[in-house]
């Protein structure tokens, strides 16, 4: 099987010049962004992207052309903002693009601020990603110097602003208010909704918030149609879709898929199967924070929203995260808990703390000085967060600690029982600060 | 107005009210709460509140939500109050349960809200506490306490929104998150003290009141700040005849919810060493303690038929009623009308802003006003008590501190002072007559607004020490009067009789806010 002919948004990835403008354009590189500007006008170019059932590929899985209709109509001004603060344990697929494909994601951004109506577009890149805010900004600036951007850009029919904002350091700036907090100059931290973004967001007005890899699909379906994008996938999940793949399969790393293809076919023809020696115990469909689904129930499930939502997950944002049957899993759950509890941003009571709570108690159990009682107070700290926050990390902490518990117990009732991890701390563990 | 039901009962609110109001109205009691405060900026971080409403697939917090048509809400149900239970316990988990030590306790949010929505068995291991930064003196006023703190915002919003100072923000994150003072400053703001109101825990604390008494040992007075001319709604908090702290009142149309750090210090002068707790009266060059009825001998003998009252000056510190029957009064005892005045005007001034203070530090100068007494000039009040014949009165004011040139100009005469404290006219004066202060008496004041508020006794008066007005009305008979009013309430009907700017106003119902006449409404008040 030719697994090329699904790569939309992966195809530059293996050329060594794909990140520079000339490598873009030779492809057809920003011929959507004129004949968006030049032919379609915003309305059309909605509608194409509505039309083609585009699905916000940060986690959420809401449609694109859906959110940018959420714009009050007639709003003067209105800003567009590209989320690539992506910082979930376990997804590494926005970085790929940020890197080898930087125009595509300029290009999209463009399309779609032209879309919304924005004057003014903002990459907001993690902190972290130190190298690929210089990588952008440089595409940006050729973007700027080739005439797409800026004063005078298209005969001065469309002169986007666009900004490359290096975030802080926070998965919590994910969040599209705390995002937008962030760039403002504020601490990064959600805000309560309503109002929502689309209505009142960045310094007050409409803002629109999509994830890198939406909005580098954006080129492509204008240039080939909503139907064709629907040619791939599934009805309800049209298109492709990039996976990170982490753990000892064959082929790890990023691959892109058409939606809806079965688990077991991805995991044997894309990913060739575990590595050596390596049994598959487990796996994260979508990043760290949706429950974790055993071998069988992975291998009966199809890599979409709605099979994977069937089998009691999530496709998030397409971390997967592969685990072997060598992996402790009150271990691994550890590492997570770890996570949230770092990075809860601490203004809901539950959230702040709660995920310290499940973070204390694991390591607890961990050390050997866990009760049975332990696994109960788990659940119960997890039902006293769900649902209840401004914005979803306490879910996000939530999920896997659940799915840990319900799918794994007995290895949680074995350190319940009193008994000391045996193996000693994988490198993972010992990374993490006690 | 919406049609809302709440808990089974259809009630009708204006579009537009908050669900946590529209609650509070529909159970009579509020919903579990931290963070919400009516004058403050929404936060939702507490995530107490939280309701069912009826098609939101989540609970969802009141504090956020407005009211829409047809709206239904439980407030009560099973699934709302194990939220708040298990809320709660979220807030209580890193909670250092040092209530025993703490101020707040018996008036802190967590407490009230454990004993009804509590889970009475605690699960967290002392191992696995949290612990913070405790007793940081943040402020001249205010002491934090950052293991209490249950991360609410109120106190930070505070200093955002009503000061618009800015000292106060919430640093680091998760459960690492607290309250900190911005590098390089201290929470110093004219109004600091209204974060330790609103911060339902103990973890913002008044420098002045910790560990002075139990709160639960205080009774509480709603009274008036006499600080100044704004005339805050306050509540005086005492035992035993002692003051220890005011707090402030909500009154949306004089002060919020608020009230300044400078009025809280009002109490202090109530307890001085210089209060007056007897009638003095000058013999042999010094003035030495006496009885009431040698101070009435000695009254006869300073003011009468033979020998006129030559001048009366009143301080805009007394109430309605008493600058009222004090003008009568001295009007009685043959003081010429322009010897009647307030003064000096140049007393009880001080730093103004557009909060709250008033530079005008007089909390009833609306009143004198009102009675159609001037207000001269301290340098004119000396030249009018220079010319004047006979003795001297002098009420609440301290014009031998105030007015230059008071202390050559009646030098020689019988100064008869009736006040609180032993001020500098009080230690020139030939006879003390020792009154009530502020919070040992009921009385009336006009605010800046022109609003006629109520203010009530708190505390018992000190010594010998007499109501004002009855002393007056006592001197009034005594000095063969008729129409003299034997009761404070018919002592309020004669005032708004003679009063052209409370024409048709009872002053026995002043509704909760206060009350502006319409006559000064339309300002016609009489010169203000």
């Amino acid at each position: 099987m030719n697994q090329d002919q699904y790569r939309i948004l992966s195809k530059r990835f293996d050329r060594r010049d794909g990140h520079k403008l000339a490598a873009y354009e030779a492809d057809g590189g920003y011929r959507s962004l004129k004949r968006a500007v030049g032919e379609l006008g915003a309305p059309a170019v909605r509608e194409e992207v509505k039309a083609s059932g585009l699905r916000g590929r940060g986690g959420a899985g809401f449609p694109a052309g859906v959110k940018w209709g959420f714009v009050p109509q007639g709003a003067e001004t209105v800003y567009f903002m590209v989320n690539a603060d992506e910082s979930e344990p376990g997804t590494f697929k926005d970085r790929l693009l940020l890197d080898y494909d930087p125009h595509a994601v300029i290009e999209g951004s463009a399309i779609s601020s032209f879309a919304v109506g924005a004057k003014l577009c903002v990459i907001y890149i993690r902190g972290e990603f130190g190298w690929l805010v210089d990588r952008v900004q440089k595409a940006v600036d050729e973007a700027y110097a080739a005439g797409y951007l800026g004063p005078g850009a298209f005969g001065g029919a469309y002169e986007l602003e666009m900004i490359v904002h290096k975030g802080a350091g926070a998965y919590i700036c994910g969040e599209e208010t705390g995002l937008i907090n962030s760039v403002t100059g504020q601490k990064g931290q959600p805000n309560i909704k309503p109002p929502f973004p689309a209505v009142s967001g960045f310094l007050g007005k409409p803002t629109i918030v999509n994830n890198v890899e939406t909005v580098a699909a954006v080129p492509w379906i204008l240039e080939h149609g909503a139907a064709a994008y629907r040619r791939f996938g599934t009805e309800k999940s049209p298109g492709t879709k990039l996976f990170s793949v982490s753990g000892p399969v064959r082929r790890p790393g990023v691959h892109e898929i058409p939606l809806g293809l079965p688990f077991r076919e991805f995991f044997t023809d894309w990913l060739g199967g575990m590595a050596d020696g390596e049994e598959l115990k487990a796996v994260i469909m979508g990043g760290s924070s949706v429950p974790v689904l055993t071998a069988a129930e992975a291998m009966e499930t199809a890599l979409d929203y709605e099979s994977l939502a069937a089998a009691g997950t999530m496709l998030g944002s397409g971390g997967m995260i592969i685990i072997p049957a060598r992996c402790d899993m009150v271990e691994l759950i550890q590492v997570l808990m770890h996570f949230y509890w770092d990075e809860s941003c601490g203004q809901c009571t539950p959230c702040r703390e709660g995920t310290g709570w499940l973070h204390r108690i694991v390591k607890r159990l961990r050390r050997g000085e866990g009760a049975p009682e332990d696994l109960a107070l788990l659940e119960r700290v997890c039902d006293g967060m769900a649902g209840l926050t401004i914005c979803p990390l306490a879910d996000a902490a939530v999920m896997p600690m659940r799915s840990f518990l319900q799918r794994f117990r007995p290895e949680f009732e074995a350190l319940a029982a009193g008994r000391r991890a045996t193996e000693p701390d994988s490198r993972w563990a010992r990374e993490i600060r006690s | 107005m919406v049609k809302v039901t709440i808990d089974g009962t259809e009630l009708e609110f204006a579009a537009g009210t908050s669900l946590f109001d529209a609650c509070r109205a529909a159970r009579g009691e509020a919903l579990p709460h931290f963070c919400y405060h009516p004058d403050l900026s929404v936060a939702g971080v507490c995530r107490l509140c939280q309701v069912e409403v009826e098609g939101m697939p989540k609970l969802t917090i009141a504090c956020n939500t407005t009211v829409r048509e047809g709206m239904v809400v439980h407030t009560r149900s099973e699934k709302v109050r194990r939220a708040a239970q298990q809320i709660l316990e979220m807030h209580l988990i890193n909670h250092p349960v040092d209530c025993p030590i703490c101020d707040q306790a018996g008036e802190c949010g967590l407490q009230d809200q454990y004993m009804t929505y509590g889970l009475y068995e605690s699960e967290v291991g002392q191992s696995d506490k949290v612990h913070k930064a405790k007793v940081q003196v943040i402020g001249p006023r205010v002491v934090l306490d950052k293991e209490r703190c249950v991360l609410c915002s109120r106190c930070v919003r505070f200093c955002d929104e009503v000061t618009r100072t800015g000292e106060l923000g919430i640093f680091n994150r998760g459960d690492r998150a607290e309250i900190g003072v911005a590098p390089g400053l201290q929470l110093d703001n004219a109004y600091s003290l209204n974060t330790v109101d609103i911060c339902p825990v103990g973890a913002l604390t008044s420098l002045d009141f910790r560990f002075k008494k139990r709160v639960w040992l205080l009774r509480s007075t709603p009274t008036l700040c006499h600080g100044c001319a704004t005339g805050c709604n306050v509540r005086v908090d005492h035992e035993a005849g002692t003051v220890y702290r005011l707090k402030p009142r909500r009154n949306a149309a004089v002060n919020g919810a608020w009230m300044c750090d400078e009025g809280r210090d009002t109490y202090r002068p109530l307890h001085a060493d210089s209060r007056l707790r007897e009638p003095l009266l000058r013999r042999d060059g010094a003035l030495r303690p006496a009885t009431w009825p040698e101070a009435w001998s000695a009254l006869a003998a300073a003011v009468g038929v033979a020998a006129p009252l030559g001048a009366a000056v009143v301080s805009p510190r007394q109430t309605l009623e008493e600058i009222a029957l004090f003008a009568h009064l001295a009007a009685a005892l043959g003081a010429p009308t322009a010897g009647v005045s307030g003064g000096p005007r140049e007393a009880d001034r001080g730093e103004g802003d557009d909060l709250l203070r008033s530079a005008d530090r007089a909390p009833n100068r609306g009143s004198l006003a009102w009675l159609g007494l001037a207000e001269p000039t301290g340098a004119d009040l000396a030249a009018r008590a220079r010319e004047a014949r006979g003795a001297v009165l002098v009420y609440g004011a301290d014009p031998a501190a105030d007015a230059p040139g008071w202390r050559e100009a009646v030098a020689g005469r019988t100064v008869i002072h009736l006040g609180t404290h032993l001020s500098a006219t009080a230690e020139a004066a030939d006879i003390v007559i020792p009154l009530s202060a502020w919070a040992e008496k009921d009385g009336l004041l006009v605010n800046r607004q022109g609003r006629v508020q109520a203010s009530r006794r708190a505390i018992a008066r000190p010594g010998l020490a007499l109501e004002d007005w009855r002393f007056l009305a006592d001197w009034l008979a005594a000095a063969g009067a008729t129409d003299v009013p034997s009761s404070l309430p018919d002592l309020r009907r004669w005032v708004a009789g003679r009063v052209p700017a409370l024409a048709g106003v009872d002053l026995a119902v002043l509704p909760p806010e206060g009350l502006i006449p319409d006559a000064v409404a339309a300002g016609s008040g009489g010169e203000r």
